[in-house]
């Protein structure tokens, strides 16, 4: 639980923390793109505000212009007092930019018209043009400023924009000296001009939907600014405002400007005006997008982190769950072969690799009644079901073989058992053989398994046939065959993993190359089993080289070898005096193999309890009767077999008695086939016509 | 197989030698009798020289152990060789007999 909830906060860890650096970073680039934004429309503003100064300059010029080429007219006109307004008006009509235009005089120009004249022509709303004589008592404009201007400083001039109050237009008027021949100042024209399209002018061509462009006058009044339409005019009266330092910046947070001066001192100021807002726009839009992208990325990075973690979690478990079926395999191994015979007398020998951890090869043999029962199988396929059913094929074997001597009759039964609720139809090719160890004759039956090599004078093949394999139907019939085995011949089985062993060309190790080891082996007859099956390993490992163990090699040898075979007979009466018979009968058999005392002494006691046993119970009270004791061994074995006519009696089938009871209770009788069962290793009685025959075997190696 | 009987003030000793087979525990039961009349003298049977014993051996010593327990006598079998010592201990005798 702790390492969940671990690998969950270590999991938001990382999720957080690339949240927070790319955040980081975008914050950075962020602050940096709008602080070049900013710049960058300062010097946009700066470069619109030059084209509009330059625009306005040049309307202005045009009326210069204007006015020059108009200069001859108004010249001309000064002929007569009253002509003077016809060239004012042509002026006006010859500029739209122009409202107003006038002459004043020097005083007594026109001596007929008294001290001050100056007609005026101006433009009316309705398109026409009035005149008037506008100078009197009221009106003394010897006394305005811009006229004395002109007649100190003899050139023309424009005048600061000025209006009429607060709600006026803003006008500007030109001013133009007009000489005689003897550049004496005649008079001064003024031609006034509407400065209304200035706004229009400024606010034509804004970069952003709220911002504007002002021209303020040096004083810091107003002149032209953006229709109502575009701005309200409070906005624009903060603005002036904030300008001539009335308000703080910060009462009007997101307005910025630029501006720029027009004309000469005291300068005109061109103002322009946007709101930080816009300017930013694009980038916090850009911004938006890439949080939007972050928070995208970000999911995607915990939805792959996430993955990544169960995709590991699940690789861990895998790996775990490998480890703990290796673990089971490895048991399983163990089991295997803990269930293989271990210790091999001289004259046999097996081995079993397993190409994988478990096998579903097979190989046992064991010593009964003087007779070897031997199997060899091969499961098709391998690893762990394979190795399961071979199990269960062992059981069979190990199970049957004890009670049964016809091989045929074990792989019967074996098959009946195997091929009940087979659903996985596997099948295994199994030959069981049974090898008198006295008189050589092999009894054998082959469930479709390869046939063993017989390596005697020659090397040949086990004249076999091959029944089906077990398992594949519960009725098959096996043949059983006899061969005699010739002795010192040596019985090679095997399964398919020897012939079948590959290289990396997929080639087989094959019969052949087989057979070469066994003339070796032949020609060298003192070399052991285990020699041998070695041998054939190696060879077989060697042929495939680098390739992996295609199949489960399984090999098991055996030689019959019947040099040490000795065998003695005796028959007694059954009498009890007729122990010291038996006992000098058993001395006199063993005595050439030089036991251990123990060993000797533990054989002639079973055989001796067995014997009583058959002398105090066979035969009715009174009758006589014969007992007939052979003694066979091999030099690995003792076998004693006792036969008699009496009463069907099978002495295994007595309970064991109580070896731990105390002096008086325990019963006087009892033990005598105990201590036979005790010290034989196998003891196996057969009703054969009307005669009990008791076999008991030991082996004395 | 023959039995020897020798007695003292304490005890009386029974030498064993030989092979204590089926056939010989009858005639060996017999010459034991003596030791049945121990009067609670220890008992003591040197086995130094038996070379063999058979259940029927067995039950002869089990018996003579029944009635010296009897009569309140103990019974001691005395130099047990390897080959006799497997048999009692086969057996479970070896947990009902003194051995020395």
């Amino acid at each position: 639980m702790a390492s969940l909830k671990n690998s969950w906060l270590s999991r938001v860890g990382i999720v957080v923390l690339a949240a927070v650096m790319v955040e980081i970073l975008s914050i950075v680039q962020y602050e940096h793109v709008q602080k070049a934004l900013l710049e960058e429309t300062d010097l946009r503003s700066r470069v619109v505000m030059n084209s509009m100064a330059e625009e306005i300059q040049h309307t202005l010029e045009r009326t210069e212009i204007t006015m020059r080429e108009n200069l001859w007219d108004i010249k001309r006109s000064m002929a007569h007092p009253d002509s003077v307004f016809g060239a004012v008006v042509r002026l006006i009509d010859d500029d739209r930019n122009l409202v107003g235009g006038c002459l004043a005089f020097r005083p007594y120009f026109y001596p007929s018209k008294g001290r001050l004249y100056e007609p005026y022509a101006s433009l009316h709303p309705d398109g026409t043009i009035k005149v008037e004589q506008i100078a009197g008592p009221d009106h003394d404009y010897t006394l305005n400023e811009e006229y004395l201007w002109v007649l100190e400083n003899r050139c023309t001039s424009w005048t600061d924009p000025y209006k009429y109050g607060p709600d006026s237009l803003a006008f500007t008027t030109y001013l133009l000296p007009i000489y005689d021949n003897n550049g004496q100042i005649d008079a001064v024209c003024g031609l006034d001009m509407d400065l209304s399209w200035l706004g229009d002018t400024l606010n034509s061509r804004q970069p952003y939907p709220s911002s504007f462009g002002l021209l303020l006058t040096p004083e810091g009044e107003l002149v032209a600014g953006p229709s109502k339409s575009r701005t309200p005019e409070d906005e624009v009266k903060q603005v002036v405002d904030l300008l001539n330092g009335l308000i703080p910046a910060s009462d009007l947070p997101g307005v910025s400007y630029s501006s720029t001066r027009l004309f000469k001192d005291p300068y005109w100021l061109v103002v322009e005006v946007y709101k930080t807002d816009e300017v930013y726009a694009r980038v916090r839009r850009q911004r938006r997008q890439q949080v939007l992208f972050i928070i995208l990325g970000l999911a995607i990075l915990s939805f792959m982190i996430n993955r990544y973690a169960r995709n590991e979690r699940k690789l861990r478990q895998a790996s775990e769950e490998k480890a703990r079926m290796g673990g089971e395999l490895a048991v399983a191994h163990r089991i295997q072969q803990q269930m293989l015979p271990k210790t091999f007398p001289p004259f046999v020998y097996g081995s079993l690799e397993p190409a994988l951890e478990v096998g579903g090869d097979l190989f046992d043999f064991y010593t009964r009644d003087g007779k070897l029962f031997f199997c060899i199988g091969d499961v098709t396929g391998k690893g762990v079901p394979s190795a399961m059913l071979m199990s269960v094929a062992h059981s069979l074997f190990r199970i049957l073989s004890q009670k049964i001597d016809n091989p045929s009759r074990i792989l019967e039964f074996m098959n009946k058992e195997l091929s009940r609720g087979n659903d996985s139809n596997m099948f295994i090719t199994f030959f069981v053989g049974c090898l008198d160890l006295y008189s050589g004759e092999l009894r054998f039956s082959n469930a479709g398994h390869d046939k063993p090599f017989v390596i005697s004078s020659d090397i040949s093949l086990l004249p076999s046939k091959s029944n089906l394999p077990l398992a594949a139907f519960p009725d098959t019939q096996f043949e059983e065959q006899t061969f005699n085995v010739a002795p010192g011949t040596v019985l090679l089985l095997y399964t398919d993993g020897l012939t079948e062993a590959k290289n990396m060309d997929r080639k087989s190790f094959g019969r052949p190359r087989i057979q070469e080891v066994l003339e070796n082996f032949r020609s060298n007859q003192d070399q052991s089993l285990s020699n041998l099956v070695s041998t054939l390993s190696e060879a077989a490992h060697s042929f495939a080289g680098e390739a992996p163990q295609s199949d489960d090699l399984t090999m098991l040898a055996i030689r019959f070898d019947p040099e040490n075979n000795r065998r003695d007979q005796i028959t007694l009466v059954n009498k009890e005096s007729e122990v010291t018979r038996l006992g000098s009968f058993v001395k006199d058999f063993l005595a050439p193999m030089d036991l251990d005392k123990k060993l000797a002494s533990g054989l002639r006691l079973a055989l001796e309890e067995a014997v009583v046993n058959v002398i105090d119970y066979a035969y009715p009270a009174g009758e006589q009767g014969e007992i007939l004791i052979n003694a066979d061994t091999n030099g690995h074995e003792v076998r004693f077999t006792i036969t008699d006519s009496g009463y069907p009696f099978d002495p295994t089938t007595v309970l064991k008695p109580d070896t731990t009871l105390d002096a008086q209770n325990r019963p006087i009788g009892g033990l005598g086939i105990f201590l036979s069962r005790k010290l034989m290793d196998s003891i196996s009685y057969n009703r054969i016509g009307s005669k009990n025959v008791l076999s008991l075997t030991k082996f004395i190696l | 197989m023959t039995t020897t009987i020798q007695e003292t003030d304490e005890r009386i000793i029974a030498v064993l030698s030989g092979e204590l087979d089926t056939a010989a525990a009858a005639q060996t039961e017999k010459d034991l009798q003596p030791l049945l009349n121990s009067k609670g003298k220890e008992i003591v049977l040197d086995c130094k020289d038996l070379e063999y014993i058979s259940s029927s051996g067995l039950r002869v010593l089990l018996s003579i152990l029944k009635q010296a327990q009897a009569v309140g006598s103990r019974v001691v079998l005395k130099n047990v060789n390897d080959v006799i010592h497997d048999v009692l201990d086969i057996s479970g005798f070896i947990s009902i007999f003194d051995i020395e």
